[in-house]
């Protein structure tokens, strides 16, 4: 059963289109990846899903039912974790929970329960009656993701659940995900983190201009990439290296720094191994090691929309 | 449900934060202490029952109300508020402006003419007061114009007031300076709601709270019916917490009809929480409350929080009537010092109708929005 379909959506603000006519299809049980860059109209889509925002053109329907004419049904079975922490410093961590669950018509020993339910799904059970004021960046998140799913909606829309927290909270929220979709929860996952996407995504689109430029799951996605490679060479140290001297060499097609690490993309079909690694060498760098990369969904955007992800 | 859901959090939180204490409550009982004490002096002089002087004068009046009339004014007498009989041959209206006499009516079968003078704010109510009462006893209709000298409406058109209600004459009640100013700290206070409410659906805004505010089952309406309803059950806690405490602490006189007060109060702030939600909407968050704190030092000063509005003309005591302050301090000292309820009822009228525009903007911004 398709949970949500997206028919022409467009959204503009004046003149811009953030979102341009979208069609998109997810199904009940999967974990859907939203990949794009900053501005790639990834929130503004989520926000038209949770009826945030009202669509320039093209419908939504959430369980076959037009979410615009059915905005109740939708709105109880969806689950928002918005981009930017939304809870109130001053509530504790329970009463958070529990004034959103309450939004949704649970009262007595029943809101009590999901409430209780929600924060130790989260990792919070022992710290209820804390003011998240004296939380950490991690914690807060886990609260924001506490607060959107009390009321058990089957569709769970997360935006970039993981900025800025530190790799603990960050894999604890990535299994929280599997979890909740474990017990039967749809989720539509969104992030410029490709490791994350590619970590729990059953299937994947690629965001850009507010536009769907390619999806499937990650095995499809990376057989698009069928004409070029990935070589990372580790050095001691980049200091000295001339880019511009290896774009020169036949079949390079970019090249990247991070740290100690050149990544190079070039045509598949041609070997120039040697000329790059000759070419590292004059420029009097320190080859660690060498090693070809599979396709990853990096080199997939890459190629895709020619920026990197995180540009 | 969910807007009495809403307004629990808002009223929770609210109570939870020292700092709404500190505003609604240390601030105005400060207040009426210093201003009550340190202006004990110049004030009780000017308010002083006794001093309170009245003219009449008795045109066509049958056998019951001339006698009626009598007995009222010596008992008026008795409680220090002198009611003697125009001299004949003097201008009744030009004495009240060279403020031989604090007011001066006509009094006849049809009614009564009241003139005071709007430089004696204070003891016009109190004349006011007891003049509605007495006039209400004998089913009159009383007809009020002010013969100010400076006010260009003053000759121009008699307001008539239909009384509504029989109240007593409460003789002895004697406002000092500070029945005085807890009256007016607390009406103040009342309309420095605008100031919180200002932020009510702003802060949702800044926290981003609006985001899942807006993506749950709950309409725009019952969102904001939960903020005004709480803006207002907290507001109205610190009024009546200040009431009492400057009823026990400092021994002020909220009269006998308290329950008239406190409509007038309530009305009040449903206002103020009307007026602060409109300006956090138009002005957003930052501007709204330099807005409104301009705005409520304007109408404190000029609607007698500080001191009696006494001695304005011109410009200022035009604006005045514009104040909030105003018509709420008029009506309360008149219910609490004349006994006349209907100033309540007609206080509370202006307010309910003030209320009723500024929450109408409110909702208009607000369908206008995409999210609240
Ligand atoms: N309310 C708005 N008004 C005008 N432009 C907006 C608004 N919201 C988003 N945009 C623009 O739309 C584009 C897409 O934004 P967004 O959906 O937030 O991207 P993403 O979530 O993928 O980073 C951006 O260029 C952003 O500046
Ligand atoms: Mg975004």
């Amino acid at each position: 059963m398709n949970i949500i379909e997206i028919g022409g959506l467009t959204k503009k603000f004046g003149d811009f289109a953030a979102v341009d006519n979208m069609s998109l299809t997810l199904k009940e049980g999967e974990i859907f990846g939203f990949l794009g860059a900053n501005g790639a109209g990834k929130s503004t889509t989520i926000s038209m899903i949770a009826s945030l925002l009202r669509p320039t053109k093209g419908e939504i329907k959430f369980l076959g039912k037009n979410i615009a004419k059915n905005a109740h049904f939708a709105k109880m079975n969806i689950g928002m974790v918005p981009q930017d922490l939304a809870i109130y410093e001053d509530m504790s961590a329970y009463e958070n929970v529990r004034f959103f669950a309450g939004l949704y018509g649970f009262r007595g020993g029943e809101l009590k329960a999901r409430v209780e339910e929600a924060l130790s799904f989260v990792g919070l059970g022992d710290k209820q009656k804390e003011l998240p004021k004296n939380f950490s960046g991690g914690m807060k998140r886990r609260l924001n993701i506490a607060c959107a799913i009390a009321h058990r909606p089957k569709l769970i829309i997360m935006d970039e659940p993981t900025v800025g927290i530190d790799p603990h909270s960050r894999n604890y929220i990535l299994q929280s995900v599997k979890e909740l979709n474990r017990m039967g929860c749809t989720i539509l996952y969104t992030s410029h983190y490709m490791e994350e996407v590619e970590e729990i995504c059953t299937r994947i689109a690629i965001v850009d201009h507010g536009k769907i430029i390619a999806d499937g799951t990650k095995e499809q996605l990376k057989a698009i990439i069928t004409d070029s490679k990935e070589i990372w060479i580790d050095v001691k140290s980049v200091e000295g290296l001339n880019q511009e001297q290896l774009k020169e060499i036949r079949g390079v097609l970019s090249v990247r720094i991070e740290e100690q690490r050149i990544k190079i993309q070039s045509r598949a079909e041609i070997g120039n191994l040697n000329d790059i690694v000759q070419q590292l060498i004059r420029d009097g760098m320190e080859i660690r090691a060498v090693e070809e990369q599979a396709p990853n969904l990096e080199t997939v955007f890459l190629t895709l929309t020619g920026r990197n992800l995180r540009d | 449900m969910n807007t009495l859901h809403i307004a629990k959090k808002e009223i929770v939180t609210a109570l939870r934060n020292k700092s709404t204490f500190i505003f609604m409550l240390a601030f105005p009982i400060a207040l009426m202490l210093i201003l009550g004490l340190a202006l004990s002096n110049a004030f009780s002089g000017s308010v002083e029952i006794d001093d309170i002087k009245m003219a009449y004068k008795i045109d066509q009046a049958s056998p019951a109300l001339a006698a009626g009339w009598q007995s009222f004014a010596d008992a008026a007498e008795e409680s220090g508020v002198t009611i003697e009989a125009l001299p004949p041959g003097q201008d009744g209206k030009q004495a009240v402006k060279e403020a031989q006499y604090a007011a001066y009516a006509e009094v006849s079968d049809q009614g009564i003419d009241f003139y005071d003078n709007s430089r004696s704010t204070i003891e016009s109510n109190i004349l006011q007061g007891m003049l509605t009462s007495f006039a209400d006893r004998y089913n009159l209709v009383a007809a009020y114009a002010n013969a100010g000298a400076s006010s260009p409406a003053s000759d121009a058109g008699q307001t008539s007031v239909q009384l509504v209600k029989t109240s007593s004459l409460t003789p002895d009640s004697k406002p000092n300076s500070m029945d005085y100013y807890a009256i007016a700290m607390t009406t103040m206070i009342a309309l420095y709601a605008a100031l919180s409410s200002a932020s009510l659906i702003e802060s949702e805004r800044s926290r981003h709270t609006i985001v899942r505010l807006s993506a749950a089952p709950v309409s725009k309406t019952e969102i904001f019916a939960g903020k005004v309803l709480g803006g207002t059950v907290i507001n109205a806690i610190f009024i009546v917490a200040v009431m009492l405490l400057s009823h026990f602490a400092f021994g002020a006189n909220w009269g006998d009809h308290p329950g008239h007060v406190l409509l007038v109060l309530l009305t009040e702030v449903v206002m103020a929480v009307g007026f602060g939600l409109a300006a956090g909407m138009i002005f957003r968050n930052k501007a709204s409350q330099s807005f409104l704190l301009i705005f409520i030092q304007i109408a404190s000063f000029v609607g007698g929080a500080y001191f009696p509005v006494d001695d304005f003309g011109g410009f200022i005591g035009a604006i005045s009537y514009y104040s909030p302050l105003r018509w709420n301090n008029s009506g309360v000292m008149q219910t609490v010092f004349g006994g006349d309820t209907s100033a309540a009822l007609w206080a509370a009228c202006y307010n309910l109708a003030g209320a009723a525009v500024l929450l109408a903007i409110c909702m208009f911004l607000i369908r206008r929005r995409e999210t609240i």
